[in-house]
């Protein structure tokens, strides 16, 4: 089976020493990822190499067989990244934001409004803001507006999902449903990827656990998972 | 000045053609300047018609130099322009207004040298700066048609994708879009509103039509669709409101009224968004 993700001997990082050197990973399609690890330890570096933020100096990163410097590949990753919503100036509703994670899957020009719709829709429902779709989205909540931005990586259920800390701004209550929805889209045949600091918020659903230290990879149990993950 | 003055001056923007092509030139420029500006304020690039025009001030003086019209000088220096403030903004070299405010003295100073060059440094420069609407002719109008409709038809089937590089521009570029495409695209279809604009409201003027009714729209919109919808509708008003204000009076020029209108159309949605923003309150919880 293709992989979902292929990594091999990568390279990358963003001066003369690079953060990852020599790295290796696949994770196939149905897998549930957390990657947990300290600070700086070049999860992020990991992830911006795989949706084709940063260029890799050497090595090969493929998304379900393609290059990941192809778009056409990067359309079939769904990315939520850190930093929420972003900085919005002008007043933008949620549903909008959702959009714009069908729009790189869509003919660039015009049509599709109908399915866009049901695509947006579907992702709101995920994430249980259907009834704030027509909201500013910077009047919700820091957990609302995090809540948005993993719906725009929802939508369109692509074959591969990344999430950056994607529980750190949401409340504990609302977890366990979001945890459980990307459980069913790994058992569906999604990749899911999530980088996170929080080891008791995946502990029960995940099928692999990679620490990351010094960038470097490492597979651990659920028991290291718990120690490590705490400490990290 | 009597009412009959008064009346009169407005009636002859419907029955003299001067103020039919007046009419009809600043309507479409207040319409459509906000179809770029709403999405150059969401990326904070709210000043680069500004850089633009000023540039496109050099082109029209290149024009005078070399013997061909001063609107077509306009359009080329304004889209190598645009290209430019592009690259540079990609680049990194753009991320302070210090790199911006080389490229306004750089144009306006360029500008008043060839306009002074060719011997063109006269009440014709005011007209470019300032706009010269009474003195349009039809075939103005059609260029500046033809412009607008580019402009809106390029935004209309590329929305989302331009939206969606609005929104987040990394986010974007991981998923896929062509992103530095849609980037320059957005200043170049800049570049065609401030040649547009010239005649209009002026060099120095037509950016503020890009911003200030999308600044308006803002305050009363809770999406960026109907903030863009606010925005077409304050620059049309203002625009129209702006002329008759400067038909009326008789002596003010139509770009400055058409400006402070939409400035004082800004001051009331802003008052008008507050209140509501009190009645509206979102649902907070995490």
């Amino acid at each position: 089976m293709t992989p979902a993700i292929e990594v091999r001997g990568l390279r990358a990082g963003y001066g003369p020493v690079p953060v990852l050197d020599g790295l290796d990973l696949a994770i196939a399609p149905g897998q549930f990822v957390v990657l947990t690890g300290p600070n700086g330890s070049g999860k992020s570096t990991l992830i911006k190499v795989i949706v084709g933020l940063i260029p890799p100096e050497r090595g090969t990163v493929l998304v379900l067989g393609r290059s990941a410097a192809i778009p056409e590949a990067r359309r079939r990753i769904g990315y939520a990244p850190q930093q929420g919503a972003g900085r919005m100036v002008l007043p933008v509703s949620v549903a909008e934001v959702v959009e714009a994670g069908v729009t790189p899957s869509r003919s660039l020009i015009g049509g599709g409004r109908k399915a866009n719709r049901d695509l947006v829709a579907a992702a709101l429902d995920s994430v249980g803001l259907t009834d704030l779709a027509d909201e500013c989205v910077f009047e919700l909540s820091g957990g609302q507006q995090q809540r948005a931005v993993i719906a725009r990586a929802l939508a369109g259920d692509k074959p591969v999902l990344i999430l950056d800390e994607p529980t750190n701004a949401i409340d504990r209550s609302f977890r366990p449903r979001m945890v459980a929805d990307l459980r069913r889209r790994a058992d569906d045949g999604t990749a899911v990827v999530v980088v996170s600091h929080d080891p008791d918020d995946f502990h029960d659903v995940t099928d692999r656990i990679l620490f990351m230290e010094d960038g470097r990879l490492r597979d651990v149990s659920h028991e290291d998972f718990h120690s490590e993950g705490r400490s990290a | 000045m009597t009412d009959v003055d008064t009346s009169s001056r407005f009636l002859l923007l419907i029955t003299e053609e001067f103020g039919q092509r007046a009419l009809i030139a600043a309507t479409l420029i207040g319409m459509v300047a906000p179809f770029t500006g709403a999405f150059l304020v969401q990326r904070r690039l709210s000043l680069v018609g500004d850089g633009v025009g000023h540039l496109a001030l050099a082109g029209v003086a290149l024009g005078a130099l070399v013997g061909f019209s001063g609107v077509w000088g306009a359009l080329v220096v304004a889209l190598l322009g645009a290209v430019l403030l592009e690259a540079l903004r990609v680049r990194g070299r753009l991320t302070g207004d210090l790199s911006l405010a080389l490229l306004f003295y750089l144009g306006i100073a360029a500008g008043a040298v060839g306009l002074s060059l060719a011997g063109r440094f006269d009440t014709s420069a005011l007209g470019v700066l300032f706009g010269s609407l009474f003195s349009l002719s039809w075939g103005d109008v059609a260029l500046i048609a033809v412009l607008g409709v580019v402009v809106v038809a390029a935004v209309v089937l590329l929305y989302r994708p331009l939206l969606a590089v609005a929104l987040d521009e990394e986010t974007a570029r991981a998923a896929g879009l062509p992103v530095d495409a849609l980037n320059l695209l957005l200043v170049a279809l800049t570049a065609l509103l401030v040649v547009g604009g010239m005649r209009v409201v002026g060099l120095l003027l037509v950016a503020a039509l890009m911003v200030v009714p999308v600044a308006a729209g803002s305050k009363v919109a809770h999406s960026f669709r109907s903030t863009l919808a606010w925005a077409v509708a304050v620059g049309g008003a203002s625009a129209l409101a702006g002329l008759m204000i400067a038909a009326a009076q008789g002596e003010l020029v139509p770009g400055g009224t058409i400006v402070l209108t939409s400035i004082a159309l800004f001051v009331l949605f802003a008052m008008v968004g507050r209140r509501a923003s009190v009645a509206h309150r979102p649902r907070k919880s995490t």
